[in-house]
């Protein structure tokens, strides 16, 4: 553990609220973040590597809430920077240091004095810009994914341990905070399965040179589960993986690889580049986890096929959810045996209160994601973790255990769908730590 | 090759007429299906016997009571009061009581023996699917099977030489294929190229496995294997779709199941008792099995396998270069790239199943059912069932089932195959090729 989070500091730190261990009532508690925000907090500052649609989100959040300062931007793109810079000056503060070099992010995080940065860079700068962070005393909030190989995410673990500085997918949120509580309070049993994944159809994003175009590259060299962490942050808590249970092994299968190169052959002609490119990543891209526990997790990635979203199924010992009609099944309870029942009564009966969030400055959050007017909980719980000095809801090791998924989903897909162990990053911390249930 | 109760040179002497020159009609595809294709024999009679008569086997026999030309001159159950009722069916439906055969578990191998029957239909206890449709086959009998028809690859294999051996096949011919609409729309390409098809046997037997009266023999299976115990079902509407053996092959599958236990519980709710000994009977079968299937070709599969959760049915997803169908018994949803309304949403699934119709369920017009409702389990209706129907017109065709010998025996070995995976951490198994490489050039299936 790190020396300035050892537990002794985070119970007097989270002063107000009752430590880790189950109350009376059986209901767990997290490491839970104080109701009581401390009276006249300081000032949290923030640095901002990567400024595309989803820094530009981010920043906007950020600049709508009280006691933020952004003394630094990092982005190559000079459209972009100075696109960011005039956001900073209208929202009344101080003109940030701009950083424009492919790499400056390093010179920003040996220069500056921030709490934190926020990185919203191509996926391959992102544990870079982690541990550039980390290691000079900075707190690191990534875009997903944290980590692309299974050495950047024990990198991101060891330097988290030795710094006390850490590194989190904390903006991710953790799925249905009221589904949570029906599976805290036992509502579908014991959990056996669940299913969902990333199924969106990327094809005309891979191929939009204006605003990623490093994406299109990953799909050209890799083959698995290339974006785990959306449907991560739905099935990582309810499985209680890393509290209390952990992942074993996982097993994953890809598909033929056409439609990228179908695409580009419609939209760019046979003779493009895009064409001729050899594509390694699979149409359809199914991994099988399964946990010491013997639980069961599903999880798909599908960019490239044209299709809806994603569902979400949630299946226990005693009952199941089902997203796709929003449709729950409970042993004993639903009406008529095996048969569905609107799921809307028990979302009502189990409902978590949207946290409070103070008002939002400014108008309309811009940027990818945007268009909400209040200040999003998960930046208002990351604010408040800085500001009392607590852990963010993403831990270092959850936040790796979503990423690990992409290494290791393409060692498995190689090795002709081989079950591949999974690094326990806990170090067997995993059988002690308490089940993730932050607001409740 | 556990069970063999026929040596190959009894049977060779026994089946004359389609044996001769066995393997060199059979290197040509369909040979049964052109060799006597024709109409001249529409109408005659077929002689069936029935083996095993339970809930399904009662179903069956009332199917076919109710077609025109159908003698039933031989039955064989283990259960007295089951093969007196049959008996009584039988002759309350006209015709001549049957050969009554019920000297035990083995007694299906003299009614082979003994009858000269056009096929047998068998509707025993799992572990008798393979050693009665051999039995048939080796007797010049052909054997429709409920499933799974084989539990081992050994099963399987003999199956299929016995087949090639006899020219006799053993089909799952009465599983159908699912939701023919939905398959003519695949087969006319409306999904463009299939990328991923996914469904299961998902199914609360909880109940159904811990009742005595029913299938006792069912909780053992569970008792002693880990895998996906009954794959048939989801496979009917998979293999069709994705032309397996016809165009395409399964190339290999991985298979992992979670933590069981789920029937201990049940056994101490059903017999009110929390020390009853099945609480406590180690149970091998995970509460949830999934299984990814993976084709020579790139397609994919995902299978599940859940008999013990609560829930409702399983649902069915088919993805294509083009778009996907999503439905189960509640709603039934499709979005097509270009087609459907808005991009990337859904559409009722139902004018597209309508509009797509496929011609031999919009064309079925059978002749009248004799007798009321089909009994046993599954009926209800007062229609011949269109694979009843179709399998007759085989019969008396001479032509081969819907699902012939290698679509038979490739469904149903998914499950020893699954087992060994989840046996070995879920090691990828390689699937055997039954067709000996005649996927290549095997047509799609078509039903007309």
């Amino acid at each position: 553990m790190s020396k300035n989070y050892d537990r002794r500091n985070f119970v007097k730190l989270a002063t107000g609220t009752s430590s880790e261990k189950s109350d009376p009532s059986g209901e767990p508690h997290s490491e839970a973040v104080s109701s009581q925000t401390r009276s006249g907090s300081k000032t949290i500052r923030l640095g901002f590597i990567g400024l595309g649609g989803r820094g530009s989100y981010h920043l906007n959040c950020a600049l709508g809430i009280e006691g933020i300062e952004v003394p630094a931007i990092c982005e190559p793109q000079p459209v972009r920077i100075y696109q960011a810079k005039r956001w900073i000056e209208a929202a009344g503060l101080p003109t940030p240091k701009m950083y424009q070099g492919q790499t400056d992010y390093l010179r920003l995080c040996e220069q500056e004095d921030l709490d934190a940065i926020i990185c919203c860079t191509p996926w391959e700068f992102h544990t870079p810009a982690c541990l550039a962070a980390m290691k000079n005393g900075k707190h690191a909030v990534s875009e997903v994914p944290l980590c692309i190989t299974l050495e950047e995410a024990w990198e991101i673990v060891e330097t988290y341990e030795k710094t006390g500085k850490w590194a989190t997918i904390g903006l991710e949120g953790l799925g249905d905070q009221t589904l949570l509580n029906m599976v805290r309070k036992g509502l579908f049993g014991n959990i056996v399965h669940a299913q969902t994944g990333y199924i969106h159809d990327l094809r005309l994003v891979k191929y939009d040179p204006e605003h990623e175009p490093w994406r299109l590259q990953h799909s050209v060299t890799r083959n698995g589960n290339l974006y785990p962490d959306h449907p991560m942050a739905k099935m990582l808590p309810v499985l209680d993986i890393n509290h209390g249970d952990r992942f074993d092994y996982i097993q994953s299968m890809s598909s033929n690889s056409v439609m990228l190169r179908d695409y580009a052959e419609l939209n760019y002609g046979k003779d493009s580049l895009y064409a001729k490119a050899k594509f390694s990543l699979g149409d359809y891209n199914a991994s099988l986890v399964r946990t010491v526990n013997g639980k069961i997790m599903t999880i798909v990635h599908d960019t490239s096929t044209p299709h809806p979203r994603e569902n979400f199924r949630l299946q226990g010992t005693k009952g199941i959810y089902y997203s796709e009609e929003r449709m729950i099944y409970i042993d004993g309870l639903s009406p008529e045996a095996h048969t569905w029942e609107p799921a809307e009564k028990y979302f009502k009966e189990y409902a978590v209160p949207r946290q409070a969030v103070p008002p939002r400055k400014g108008g309309v959050i811009e940027g990818h994601g945007g268009g909400g007017t209040q200040t999003p909980v998960v930046w208002h719980r990351l604010v408040t973790a800085l500001l009392e000095n607590k852990l963010p809801d993403w831990d270092v090791y959850d936040s790796v255990t979503s990423g690990a998924i992409v290494p290791l989903s393409c060692d498995s897909v190689t090795a002709k769908s081989k079950a591949i162990d999974f690094p326990d990053f806990t170090k067997g911390k995993w059988q002690t730590r308490t089940p993730i249930m932050p607001l409740v | 090759m556990k069970r063999i109760y026929y040596t190959r040179r009894k049977f060779v002497k026994l089946s004359t007429t389609a044996a001769v020159g066995g393997a060199a009609i059979m290197s040509g595809f369909g040979f049964p299906k052109n060799a006597f294709a024709q109409n001249q024999n529409n109408n005659r009679t077929l002689k069936l016997g029935f083996v095993g008569i339970g809930g399904r086997g009662t179903y069956h026999l009332n199917c076919a009571l109710g077609i025109e030309g159908i003698e039933v001159p031989a039955i064989c159950e283990i259960i007295p009061k089951r093969l007196q009722q049959a008996k009584k069916r039988i002759e309350d439906a006209g015709l001549p009581t049957p050969r009554l055969y019920g000297r035990g578990v083995t007694d299906f191998k003299r009614l082979c023996d003994n009858e000269k029957l056009d096929a047998v239909i068998c509707c025993t206890s799992w572990e008798w699917h393979t050693p009665v449709c051999l039995a048939a086959m080796k007797t010049d009998k052909h054997c429709v099977s409920e499933v799974p028809i084989v539990l081992t690859l050994d099963e399987a294999w003999q199956i299929v030489e016995t087949y090639e051996s006899t020219g006799k096949w053993a089909t799952i011919g009465l599983e159908g294929f699912g939701q023919l609409a939905l398959l003519n729309m695949i087969q006319k390409g409306m999904l463009g190229d299939i990328v991923h098809a996914e469904t299961g046997y998902i199914h609360d037997l909880r109940f159904v496995k811990f009742s005595p009266d029913e299938e006792p023999w069912r909780l053992q299976h569970s008792i002693n294997r880990n895998g996906n115990l009954y794959p048939d079902h989801p496979m009917n509407k998979m293999l069709p779709a994705l032309d397996i053996n016809h165009g395409d092959r399964i190339d290999f599958l991985v298979s992992m199941s979670s933590f069981g236990g789920m029937l201990n519980d049940y056994a101490a709710i059903y017999y009110k008792n929390k020390n009853h000994p099945l609480t406590k009977k180690k149970i091998a079968l995970g509460n949830y099995n999934a299984s990814l299937i993976r084709t020579v070709n790139g397609k994919m599969m995902t299978l599940i396998h859940d008999t013990s959760t609560p829930h409702p049915r399983e649902h069915y997803r088919i993805q294509g270069t083009k778009g996907l169908f999503l439905g189960d018994a509640y709603s039934k949803k499709i979005y097509i790239e270009g087609l459907s309304p808005k991009e990337h949403q859904w559409e009722p699934a139902d004018p597209y199943l309508k509009e797509y119709e496929h011609p031999v369920v919009r064309n079925y017009n059978p002749p009248p059912r004799r007798g009321g409702k089909i009994e046993g389990h599954g009926g209800g209706g007062t229609q011949t069932p269109l694979i009843w129907h179709r399998l007759v017109t085989a019969l008396r065709e001479n032509k081969l089932p819907d699902w012939d010998v290698y679509d038979s025996v490739t469904s149903s070995s998914i499950s020893p195959i699954t087992e060994a995976s989840v046996a070995n951490k879920g090691k990828p198994i390689d699937f055997p090729d039954f067709t000996k490489g005649k996927w290549k050039t095997n047509p799609k299936i078509t039903l007309v």
